[in-house]
């Protein structure tokens, strides 16, 4: 029953079709960039580049992640689905090192999403709730772990695909040891994946912290992995191979789905609802800022209605589980749902940004000083005390209090003028683009070996796999 | 319900038997009573041909019945007849009433579902048991056939029946009227 996956020409074709559309949408998102004279640096681009790196390599991460947790547990459920999920993570490799590339060229001024947190370590007085932040966003420090990230992620995603090609062919022996590799990988993980939301997407926006914002992007990515794995295994079948993965094993795969729909909700609640509640300056402003903007506000809810509202009333049945057309129709509303999420996350921040539209570096670096103190308009009296020390800030912050008292509040002080609203062509486009690579990169892998491990010890039980319950 | 009070009791020890044997009873169309096992048997439900618990259902209703009850004791007491301003926040804060509400709603799936699940099965409190056979916690598989309505040779045909399906043991039980329900 050797079944290796033939990657033909014509589905090759298609995909550098997608990734051309990428390259159009990049294109329509310069041009748009020109037509309007937008001096953002070009803020929607990278934005979108960020957003769809961030996700894409996710879920590829999260592929690692199913694999190496089943091994240790003695899972047989996922035998089959191995080698899928371990090819989601041929993305990663590449992806993490796109993050870096990200990273730096935003310490270049290349573009203005880390102004916020690139600053602060340039600043001559630093507010003292931000003198833990600047040892933490210092330049070799932040992309040095970043980089720490990418590599460990590649040699894992490396060293997995080829040690479970090894584990089949030999005896039991070379399986137990794998268990070794999947625990290493499952503590790498923990750190790795929660750090780089907070590099990543949290860094966005420096003044704003969320405990939960790792296990929630954890939950996020999730979601995505499992809707791309039942998608990719229903298209398998379609084609004719894995005829030994059957409706129970996508409803196991299903119930993944469900339960970390949930899950996500959870911590996208909790979030909301404590720092809502909390109404701690620091943490509100970031909602300030979503709320502020009709499209985002309705974007937000939007996602918790798809991302949550969809899985609980449609897929909380057996049926709907085992119902192919049903739950591929679920995995790709929750993969879009799940992309406009961190769509929120980077374009909004995008937008904020655009207040440091510099064309030096040092005004550049004096207006990103700006976003800093907003977040601390809201304690005026310390603001002052602290920061007026500095010839440079002076004036800064002296225009600062003007517009403070002026407004009335500092959030209408600093409130951005949206150059770019929501989704457009180009937001689609690029993300047909990564997705088409994503696919690429995810075939050529799994086309190197036999799509169904064969001599895994547990291949046997997970072929008579039937789901009985939920 | 009026419940009977004799039984035939056919005895298994080996569950690959027993389900073959289930199917091959059924096959005939005598109605088993119930199925006693030591262990859960998978395929046992398939087998006896039972229908998909509803349990579940009524788990909803009473989640839902627990969501309702709650937002509105909470609307009606935060917004109508005692508004407070907490925090400066809305006297509709539904985001802090999401918490108490998936509380409750929790509490009162589960405790319906219990307790449904606890009377459908009249399990309730100061029931005397009816044991067919001691056997049944521990290594025997066994069928009941209730035999209040059946003519002797009915009754001897389920018995051959059992027999020549690989039972070790058929025997009549009787129970008296004191005895449970």
């Amino acid at each position: 029953m050797t079944e290796t996956f033939d990657f033909t020409p014509k589905l090759k074709k298609t995909l550098f079709y997608m990734m051309g559309l990428g390259v159009v949408g990049i294109l329509y998102v310069l041009l748009g960039d020109f037509i309007t004279h937008a001096h953002n640096h070009h803020a929607r681009l990278w934005a979108n580049i960020l957003a769809n790196t961030y996700y894409f390599t996710g879920i590829g991460l999260f592929g690692l992640f199913v694999v190496a947790a089943g091994q240790v547990a003695y899972g047989h459920w996922q035998t089959m689905e191995k080698r899928i999920f371990l090819s989601l993570s041929a993305f990663t490799r590449i992806g993490g090192f796109m993050l870096v590339a990200i990273l730096i060229l935003g310490m270049l001024h290349v573009h203005t999403l880390y102004d916020s947190a690139i600053s602060i370590s340039h600043l001559k007085v630093v507010p003292e709730k931000y003198t833990t932040k600047v040892i933490y966003f210092g330049t070799a420090f932040w992309v040095g772990r970043v980089l720490l990230y990418a590599t460990v992620w590649f040699l894992f995603s490396r060293a997995m695909n080829t040690f479970f090609a090894r584990t089949d062919q030999t005896d039991p022996k070379v399986y137990k040891r794998s268990k070794i590799l999947c625990a290493a990988f499952i503590v790498a993980f923990a750190v790795s994946e929660s750090a780089i939301s907070w590099d990543m997407i949290m860094s966005l926006d420096t003044g704003w912290y969320s405990t939960m914002f790792g296990w929630y992007n954890f939950a996020s990515y999730g979601c995505a992995a499992w809707a791309m794995t039942i998608l990719l295994v229903i298209f398998l079948k379609s084609r004719g191979y894995i005829k030994a993965i059957n409706e129970n094993h996508v409803h196991d795969l299903g119930k993944f789905l469900f339960g970390f729909s949930v899950l996500w909700t959870y911590m996208w609640f909790d979030q909301f609802m404590l720092q809502w509640f909390a109404n701690v300056p620091e943490e509100t402003h970031f909602w300030i800022k979503r709320f502020d903007v009709t499209y985002f506000k309705v974007t937000i809810f939007l996602t918790l209605i798809v991302n949550f509202g969809f899985p609980l009333l449609f897929l909380i049945k057996r049926g709907a589980k085992r119902n192919f057309k049903m739950i591929g129709f679920g995995s790709v509303l929750l993969i879009m749902g799940h992309y406009v999420d961190f769509f929120n996350y980077t374009f909004v921040e995008a937008n904020w940004n655009k207040e440091a539209k510099a064309e030096t570096k040092e005004e550049s670096l004096k207006n990103s000083d700006k976003v800093v103190l907003y977040a601390k308009a809201d304690e005026k009296k310390t603001a002052t005390s602290d920061v007026t020390t500095t010839k440079e800030n002076t004036a800064v912050v002296a225009t600062e209090m003007k517009k403070t008292e002026e407004g009335g509040k500092g959030e209408e002080a600093e409130k951005p003028e949206v150059n770019f609203a929501g989704i457009g062509i180009g937001e689609i486009l690029i993300f047909i683009g990564y997705l088409g690579a994503f696919l690429y990169l995810f075939f050529r892998n799994l086309a190197k070996r036999p799509i169904i491990p064969e001599n895994d010890p547990y291949l046997k039980e997970n072929e008579q796999l039937v789901v009985t319950y939920a | 319900m009026a419940e009977s009070n004799k039984f035939i009791v056919g005895l298994w020890d080996h569950e690959e038997v027993y389900l073959h044997a289930i199917g091959h009873i059924r096959g005939k169309g005598i109605e088993i009573y119930e199925s006693l096992t030591p262990f859960p048997v998978h395929g046992l439900e398939d087998a006896l041909g039972y229908r998909e618990t509803r349990l579940h259902t009524a788990g909803f209703f009473f989640g839902a019945t627990g969501t309702t009850l709650a937002l509105t004791f909470m609307t009606w007491v935060m917004t109508f007849n005692y508004p407070l301003n907490i925090g400066g926040k809305p006297y509709w804060p539904l985001p802090s009433f999401i918490p108490i509400t998936f509380e409750l709603t929790v509490l009162f799936s589960a405790w319906g579902m219990t307790l449904t699940y606890l009377v459908r099965n009249r399990l309730w409190p100061g029931r005397v048991p009816r044991i067919f056979d001691t056997r049944i916690t521990d290594d025997r598989f066994a069928l009941v056939f209730d035999s209040e309505k059946l003519s002797d040779k009915e009754m001897s045909d389920i018995k051959s029946l059992c027999k020549n399906e690989g039972a070790v043991e058929v025997k009549d039980k009787v129970f008296t009227e004191n005895e449970g329900l």
